[in-house]
């Protein structure tokens, strides 16, 4: 793999909890404009990878680097550069869309914040509900507001973790879009999903985390959807 | 100016949710008023009642804050906004300043309006000319209060029994506070019985103890609250 561009390095990376080794000398290299799709079954460690690459968790060994800085060294110089969709939407419910848009538009320097929020409500289709409460949202519509929130301060890269997942066949389009738009856009995204067909759509890398490590990884020249099955489940089964 | 920036627009967003939710104010001054009132009955208005008067304002303001300060990290943890505060990329400290002085709003806000009920019913002489002592005392004590419950708060809101777990953590901390805060506040409401001299030499010894105990548990919670909120 050329690897001229690398963006995010992660070199024999280990996280216990307690006893257990979720992750075991974990290696990945993600390369400038990349969208990864990363798939595994439950419990692999998809959500900690995805946290501890966030700087939201630490880890027990290894060596992490964005942009060549050391992630452990430096967190706030990483999270400046990313957007995070969690599981948790990191959105205040008692607050409407505008204000939580508004806020984390504050705390993160947003200039010309006014018409970054207008443009990302538009884009989520929430123009309509800006000044409604968002515990008055549907699941769904909190999950494609916390979307703009990830994207308010244009992060270089973007962790989603199971961002399809509460989202109706419409609000899949429209993250579908956006994802789109993101990828032209030259951003690196790093998505973790349960949906493999949706994954292979977008992504122009993917990689199966089972076993506490990446048992596949290819960039590039990405298998069909059912040679891809295949693959997945026998990486599933060696794990086991 | 930036940091100041980000702690001012922390405490702005606190006083929004609250003032739409009021669930911290509501529940401290339910239990604030209703503590008073039922101190009024079990020990009446004597003489005797006076000397207890102090401790009977500060336990109840005491437990007020704790109901208040169980509260202040439970929409950042439920919804995961803490992860998103953290990614704000500012300086952790920042929290925990905005989350303190939101605290400390709430908390005197709570104070000044119970402060009235418990003249009525526990107070026989004007300390009017005092007045400003006491608030002073009280400030004081809400300074402390709010500096060692938020920090306390971070630290039970990750633990099972968070409810339980923040009384347990803070009152044995907060003893200091709480002794000077009783002592000053018994002055100025007694401060005719005592000379003048006398009362100006212990206030401003108790003063001095609220303030250093402020300052230890600011320092305190500013160098220690990275390491309490990061996993």
């Amino acid at each position: 793999m050329p690897e001229v561009n690398l963006l995010i390095c992660v070199d024999s990376l280990s996280k216990r909890f307690g006893r257990r080794k979720v992750l075991n000398e974990l290696n990945l290299n993600i390369c400038k404009g990349d969208f990864l799709t990363i798939v595994g079954p439950n419990g692999a460690g998809k959500t900690t990878l995805l946290r501890i690459l966030s700087t939201l968790s630490g880890f027990s060994s290894g060596c992490i680097t964005i942009n060549g800085v050391d992630i452990k060294e430096n967190p706030a110089f990483v999270r400046k550069k990313i957007g995070l969709l969690s599981h948790n939407l990191l959105l205040y419910k008692d607050l409407n869309a505008y204000e939580n848009l508004r806020f984390y538009g504050k705390m993160y320097n947003v200039s010309l914040l006014e018409d970054k929020i207008s443009e990302l409500l538009e884009k989520v289709e929430l123009d309509h509900r800006k000044f409604d409460v968002v515990r008055t949202f549907s699941r769904g519509m909190q999950q494609r507001l916390s979307i703009a929130r990830a994207l308010l301060h244009d992060p270089e890269i973007i962790f989603l973790d199971e961002p399809f997942s509460g989202l109706d066949v419409h609000a899949g389009r429209i993250l579908d879009g956006i994802l789109e738009d993101l990828k032209k856009g030259c951003h690196t995204l790093v998505m973790t999903t349960h949906d493999i067909k949706k994954g292979l759509v977008h992504a122009n890398s993917v990689a199966v985390l089972s076993g506490s490590k990446i048992a596949y990884h290819q960039r590039e020249n990405l298998p069909d959807l059912d040679d891809f099955n295949q693959i997945y489940s026998d990486c599933v089964r060696n794990k086991r | 100016m930036n940091y100041l920036r980000h702690v001012l627009i922390l405490v702005q967003k606190d006083i929004v949710a609250e003032l739409r939710t009021k669930e911290m104010l509501n529940s401290m001054l339910l239990f604030v008023l209703l503590t008073m009132v039922m101190f009024n009955f079990a020990f009446g208005s004597g003489p005797e009642t006076e000397t207890l008067s102090s401790g009977l304002l500060w336990i109840s303001f005491l437990f007020a804050a704790i109901l208040g300060l169980n509260r202040v990290f439970v929409h950042e943890k439920d919804e995961g906004c803490l992860d998103g505060l953290m990614l704000c990329s500012m300086d952790c400290s920042v929290i925990y300043f905005g989350k303190a002085i939101s605290s400390f709003l709430f908390l005197s806000v709570a104070e000044l309006i119970a402060l009235p009920v418990f003249t009525v019913f526990f107070v026989r002489e004007s300390f009017l000319s005092h007045l400003w002592i006491l608030i002073i005392v009280l400030m004081l004590g809400n300074v402390g209060i709010s500096a060692v419950g938020t920090l306390l708060s971070a630290i039970s809101i990750n633990t099972k029994a968070r409810d339980l777990m923040l009384p347990v953590l803070f009152l044995p901390v907060i003893v200091p506070i709480l002794v000077a805060a009783v002592k000053s506040t018994g002055l100025v409401l007694s401060f005719s019985s005592v000379g003048t001299q006398q009362f100006w030499t212990e206030i401003v010894i108790w003063l001095r103890t609220l303030v250093i105990y402020d300052i230890i548990f600011v320092l305190v919670g500013f160098l220690t609250f990275e390491y309490v909120v990061e996993e």
